[in-house]
């Protein structure tokens, strides 16, 4: 057992609960060696410097799997997914465990299935769980997780059907979930999956990364939508690698939790690739949502595109954290990236730090970041006409919104995209 | 139906008088034009009728219908029938032209205790005097304005008051930044509207509206306040001589 100085009651209850068993106790023994370095991360880093981890988690929240949360309420809980009429085919877990009687597989032998919290899992996903990351809370991740979806892709499948990850909080007990996924795509599959992110009222922790592997000639479509319970700190990672040819669109819209760290890391690995990683923040009373991105432009001939659209009402906070990397050999990258905040009250903040880190010199790389409140001139012309203030203002707040998932490929979850926005916006006016 | 009396108008951000004590009626089924050089006032007015934010009214009053107009919000004097055909009309990304058009129509009757208008009564209401102003589908589907050419946004402007069918239609330099033919075309989308129980206030620098559009009764105004009133001869004499008799 590593031994170092840990300060927080919240750092010293995952120490006292670290006690690995099975086929994975090595990885899990050095990455949580690798978390103890640094502890919870901390305003003193840079990266972490708007999200002070040791202050935000202020209680010890035990690492926990498996729930004891009543058939009903969890079933009520899973009702609230808004993918139910979308989704072909639908992986629950709840309170950080597999819930394959509440799960339908998807029909087709073009993908494989694999429960992380199997006891022997297969090579695909093992080798891909190796300690060696240098984020801390990635690092935690796979010391505890407990479960999640290993999918496989078959080379040249085409799963255009929405496949839905569901990962219900009960909420029930003040801990720890962690959750992993592993999803592969092989040379030339097409996929779309869903991520959605749902928790009851009550304080917990999900602990959430998924490592997304896009083969040659690959396509992907995700989208993730993180409800969790308004008293739930939300840590989530998205590791992705990207081969030649590949295609990647990644949407996220955030509108639960009380404080959210979503970090995205992507790396290019193979030529004439393309990433468009989007999102969407709507966020009130003292919600916290800061978003960190990093791509890693490691090869020549790649596109990247990153745009976000914020919209923080009351007391509110968003963060955009966006950093381009263009290797020394990545010549004719094409990268740009762009974050828009809607402030609609005097409390609510916006802080974007947009970084370029460029070697090549054949590249056209640039970023934006712009934030205001809504524009009076369109508010006035749309009360000109007879809309109500009220209405005028959700309005404008829904198309800003919208602009960033206007790119999502399926019409039916762009739908359901909008549908989330607009119940946003109407209990925004209710209340 | 509109009676303007003595009215001052200043700017909230900088102590500046607009309007200086302008009196103006007009009546249904009238059409008025209000000409002047730049800077007199007459967008102030157009602005002020509509009820923009941003410009205090410290004297006089304006009645529209029987009722104090000044003590109205902006959306309730739409739903009794003010509509301002805007001289720079807003761009609305992310609102498509039909969605804000049926929401604006709806608003309006809703707020006059009338029944909402169904989707399908709505597309063909709209399909119909699109065609008249030759608004194409395509432009329907786009954002409000984005993207539009000076022309497609004034003929925008002209479809949306076909639509809502107000009583009380203010033009703001609606011929500014047309060519001729769509002037012709705006025209004879407003003339279509001309109506007994409706009135028409046209604002403009230039005679050549007038050609099109034939007012029953013309305005100078210089200075903030009107000072010649005539018949639509007295617009042929500016075109004449020009503003320079009524420079303040």
């Amino acid at each position: 057992m590593t031994v170092t100085l840990m300060k927080t009651p919240a750092e010293t209850a995952y120490t006292d609960a670290f006690n690995p068993q099975g086929a994975l106790a090595d990885v899990r023994k050095s990455a949580f060696a690798q978390f103890a370095e640094t502890g919870l991360p901390h305003r003193r880093m840079e990266d972490w410097k708007w999200t002070d981890l040791r202050q935000l988690i202020s209680r010890a929240l035990p690492p926990v799997s498996g729930t004891t949360a009543s058939a009903d309420a969890i079933d009520a809980l899973i009702a609230g997914s808004p993918f139910g009429d979308v989704a072909r085919a639908r992986l629950v877990f709840v309170d950080g465990a597999y819930d394959e009687p509440r799960s339908s597989l998807p029909a087709t032998g073009d993908v494989e299935f694999t429960s992380l919290g199997s006891d022997v899992l297969p090579g695909w996903i093992s080798d891909k769980l190796v300690a060696g990351s240098t984020d801390p809370i990635a690092a935690l991740n796979l010391a505890y997780m407990s479960d999640g979806a290993g999918l496989r892709f078959r080379a040249g499948s085409g799963m255009d059907a929405p496949i839905e990850l569901l990962f219900v909080t009960t909420a029930e007990t003040n801990a720890t979930y962690t959750t992993r996924n592993v999803i592969v795509l092989e040379e030339g599959a097409s996929a779309t999956l869903i991520e959605t992110h749902i928790g009851g009222s009550g304080e917990y922790l999900h602990n959430s990364v998924t490592q997304l592997h896009v083969g040659d000639n690959a396509r992907l479509d995700r989208v993730k939508v993180q409800e969790e319970g308004l008293e739930a700190i939300h840590l989530s990672n998205s590791d992705i690698h990207l081969a030649g040819k590949a295609y990647l669109k990644d949407f996220t819209l955030t509108i639960g939790g009380h404080a959210t760290r979503q970090q995205g890391f992507v790396t290019f690995e193979g030529e004439h690739t393309e990433s468009y990683v989007s999102g969407a923040f709507l966020l009130t009373g003292k919600q916290h949502n800061d978003t960190r991105l990093v791509i890693d432009h490691a090869v020549p001939n790649c596109k990247s595109r990153e745009l976000f659209k914020c919209v923080m009402d009351q007391a509110a906070r968003g963060i955009f954290q966006g950093k381009a990397i263009v290797r020394r050999d990545a010549q004719k990258t094409d990268g740009n990236q762009s974050s828009h905040a809607l402030l609609l009250s005097d409390e609510s903040e916006f802080d974007a730090k947009p970084e370029l880190e460029i070697y090549a010199d054949d590249v056209v790389c640039g970023h934006g970041a712009t934030s205001g409140d809504l524009d009076d001139n369109q508010l006035f012309y749309l009360r000109a006409r007879g809309i109500s203030e009220t209405e005028a203002k959700s309005m404008l707040i829904g198309a800003f919104a919208a602009e960033a998932f206007d790119d999502v490929a399926s019409d039916a979850i762009r739908t359901v995209l909008s549908g989330l926005a607009e119940g946003w916006l109407a209990r925004r006016k209710a209340a | 139906m509109l009676e303007i009396k003595n009215l001052h108008v200043s700017l909230e951000e900088e102590d500046k008088q607009i309007i200086n004590g302008l009196d103006l009626t007009i009546n249904a089924g009238e059409v008025n034009a209000i000409m002047g050089p730049n800077g007199s006032g007459k967008s102030t007015l157009s602005y002020v009728l509509a009820g923009r934010p941003g410009y205090v009214v410290t004297e006089g009053s304006i009645t529209y219908k029987g009722q104090d107009l000044l003590e109205m919000a902006i959306d309730e004097r739409a739903a009794a029938g003010v509509f301002l055909a805007f001289q720079y009309p807003i761009e609305i990304p992310g609102v498509a032209t039909m969605q804000f058009l049926k929401v604006a129509l709806n608003s309006q009757r809703k707020a006059r205790g009338e029944d909402e208008m169904t989707t399908p009564d709505f597309m063909r209401l709209v399909r119909d005097k699109a065609a008249k102003l030759n608004v194409t589908t395509d432009m329907l589907k786009r954002p409000v304005n984005v993207g539009f050419s000076g022309g497609e946004k004034k003929r925008a402007e002209i479809l949306q008051m076909a639509v809502l069918e107000p009583s009380l239609c203010v033009l703001d330099e609606t011929d500014s930044g047309l060519d001729i033919d769509a002037l012709r075309l705006v025209a004879e989308g407003v003339n279509a509207l001309r109506s007994p129980e409706r009135a028409m206030l046209v604002i403009t620098h230039y005679q050549r509206l007038l050609d099109y559009i034939v007012p029953d009764k013309v305005h100078v105004m210089s200075d903030g306040k009107i000072v010649k009133s005539g018949g639509k001869e007295l617009a042929l004499e500016l075109e004449k001589d020009g503003y320079a008799a009524y420079a303040a």
